[in-house]
């Protein structure tokens, strides 16, 4: 067995006759940080969706720490170890910024109010927006948003995280707040799958940057190779087509 | 645990004791106010009174009962289980395809008769026949609240690990309640309304109260006016309760 933390093996799914992922396999480390880039409708988001059962893949397995991930009897479980962060941020609208980080805790951890709430503040801190930790979502702006959804996802004391294009939605002067924070917990050594169109943040925080087009891992590679010297001639056309921006 | 979730609930309980607190008293002070209109109506304002009173309680029952019969029938008509949605399907089917009259009826006198144990009285028959009724209606109604909340919400608690139970009770129907108030109220104020039909089976309620009132005296434009603005007065307080409750919650969460 292989002492990866996470180990995704052959992964198909079809949407009706689209095939979109067309046989993913991906070992990822504890510790390591993975960008997964590649051209809109190459399956990123269908991948790292797939990886916490949102979506539901025909065949192929993943396995989180050797623990195949089944859903109809551990996700519940699983998912609890899994931080997901999602493009359009989904607070919970009707709970404050603290009670949408001690929801999950008390709820399914059975953690008692006050170690939740504990818990709560020490991740708004860290993602610095503990003052509002009594406001509504609706009140922040989508940065504020964005990084309280990164500490609900902590709050679970997840082993990996799960973010897909998180910056997607956000406007341009917002976006270096929640990539800093992404940045911060990729160097405390969390393990991170980032989806993101951010070429900077590749460079600068990825262990390895995988490529994805057409439902295939197409190239993998160090982000200093990906960026000096792309090999796959899809990858340099991306880059080529990226960065004339 | 969830103390924090739950003093919410302890907030909108509060809510319905006031609410009920407030009929009450609207009740008690239109009764002293009935005696002081002129004849046939001063005389006889124990009788409105006594009618006004069944005519709420029957419309409490019901309401409360529609209330658990429709939540779980949207829940089962939404269901991805065929054996669930199914049958929900079928039961909103038949009660919305056929008269309240037809199922008061049917209950007081024919449920009797296929299962002997159900000797139910006019006040239980009506009050379950009713709630039995508005519980077809009100499935539709929070079945569409459920599926206007957005699919991101029940991801977002998922991949945190709640299970669809947990998730169901603390994230989409604490914001589906919010879509469906005003329709459920609606419905309720149809309820209240089609109690009246409870005078078919003898039930002594505000309508049937008129009505005796009326064939005795001879009287039945100024005797009928009356219930018709009993009837009026209650179902606007329904709705002016309805207008602060619907603003209280927006204005705490904007959603």
């Amino acid at each position: 067995m292989s002492e990866n933390l996470l180990s995704v093996r052959a992964l198909h799914k079809s949407y009706g006759s689209f095939h979109v992922l067309k046989g993913i396999d991906l070992e990822v480390a504890a510790g390591e940080v993975i960008c997964v880039v590649g051209p809109s409708g190459s399956g990123k988001s269908s991948f790292i969706r797939s990886i916490n059962q949102l979506e539901p893949y025909q065949s192929g397995e993943i396995r989180l720490h050797g623990e195949l991930i089944d859903p109809r009897k551990n996700v519940d479980k699983l998912r609890q170890e899994i931080g997901m962060v999602f493009q359009s941020f989904n607070l919970f609208p009707h709970l404050t910024v603290l009670e949408n980080l001690m929801l999950a805790p008390t709820c399914v951890k059975n953690l008692s109010k006050r170690q939740a709430e504990a818990k709560a503040i020490e991740l708004l801190t860290r993602v610095n927006i503990v003052e509002q930790k009594d406001k509504y979502p609706s009140k922040l702006s989508g940065g504020q948003q964005q990084r309280v959804a990164i500490a609900r996802a902590l709050a679970m004391e997840p082993k990996i995280m799960l973010f897909d294009e998180p910056t997607s939605a956000l406007d341009p002067e917002m976006i270096s707040e929640v990539l800093n924070v992404m940045k911060d917990l990729a160097k405390s050594g969390m393990t991170m799958l980032v989806v993101t169109h951010e070429m900077g943040f590749a460079r600068e925080v990825a262990d390895r940057v995988i490529f994805m087009d057409g439902g295939l891992i197409v190239e993998e590679a160090t982000p200093e190779e990906f960026f000096r010297e792309p090999k796959h001639p899809r990858s340099k056309l991306f880059l080529s087509q990226i960065l004339q921006r | 645990m969830k103390s924090f979730l739950e003093s919410r609930l302890s907030k909108g309980a509060l809510f319905i004791l006031a609410t009920f607190l407030g009929f009450a008293l609207l009740s008690f002070i239109v009764g002293k106010l009935l005696v002081f209109l002129p004849e046939p109506i001063g005389s006889r304002s124990d009788l409105f009174v006594q009618g006004a009173k069944v005519t709420l309680l029957i419309t409490l029952y019901s309401a409360v009962l529609g209330i658990v019969i429709g939540t779980l029938l949207g829940l089962a008509k939404g269901s991805p289980r065929r054996w669930l949605s199914y049958p929900a399907f079928a039961y909103i089917w038949l009660i919305r395809g056929t008269p309240v009259l037809v199922q008061i009826l049917f209950v007081f006198y024919a449920l009797p008769v296929l299962i002997p144990q159900l000797q139910l009285d006019e006040f239980w028959a009506a009050a379950i026949a009713l709630g039995l009724n508005v519980g077809a209606y009100n499935a539709e109604v929070i079945r569409a609240g459920i599926q206007a909340v957005p699919l991101g919400q029940t991801e977002a608690a998922r991949s945190l690990g709640l299970s669809h139970t947990k998730t169901m009770r603390w994230i989409v129907l604490p914001q589906a309640i919010r879509i469906v108030v005003p329709p459920l109220v609606n419905n309720i104020v149809a309820l209240l309304k089609d109690s009246s039909l409870a005078s078919a089976i003898g039930l002594l309620e505000l309508t049937l109260a008129g009505n005796r009132i009326s064939s005795e005296t001879f009287l039945p434009v100024p005797v009928l006016s009356t219930v018709a603005l009993l009837y009026l007065i209650y179902t606007t307080a329904i709705t002016v309760v309805t207008h602060v409750l619907e603003r209280t919650m927006r204005l705490k969460a904007h959603v």
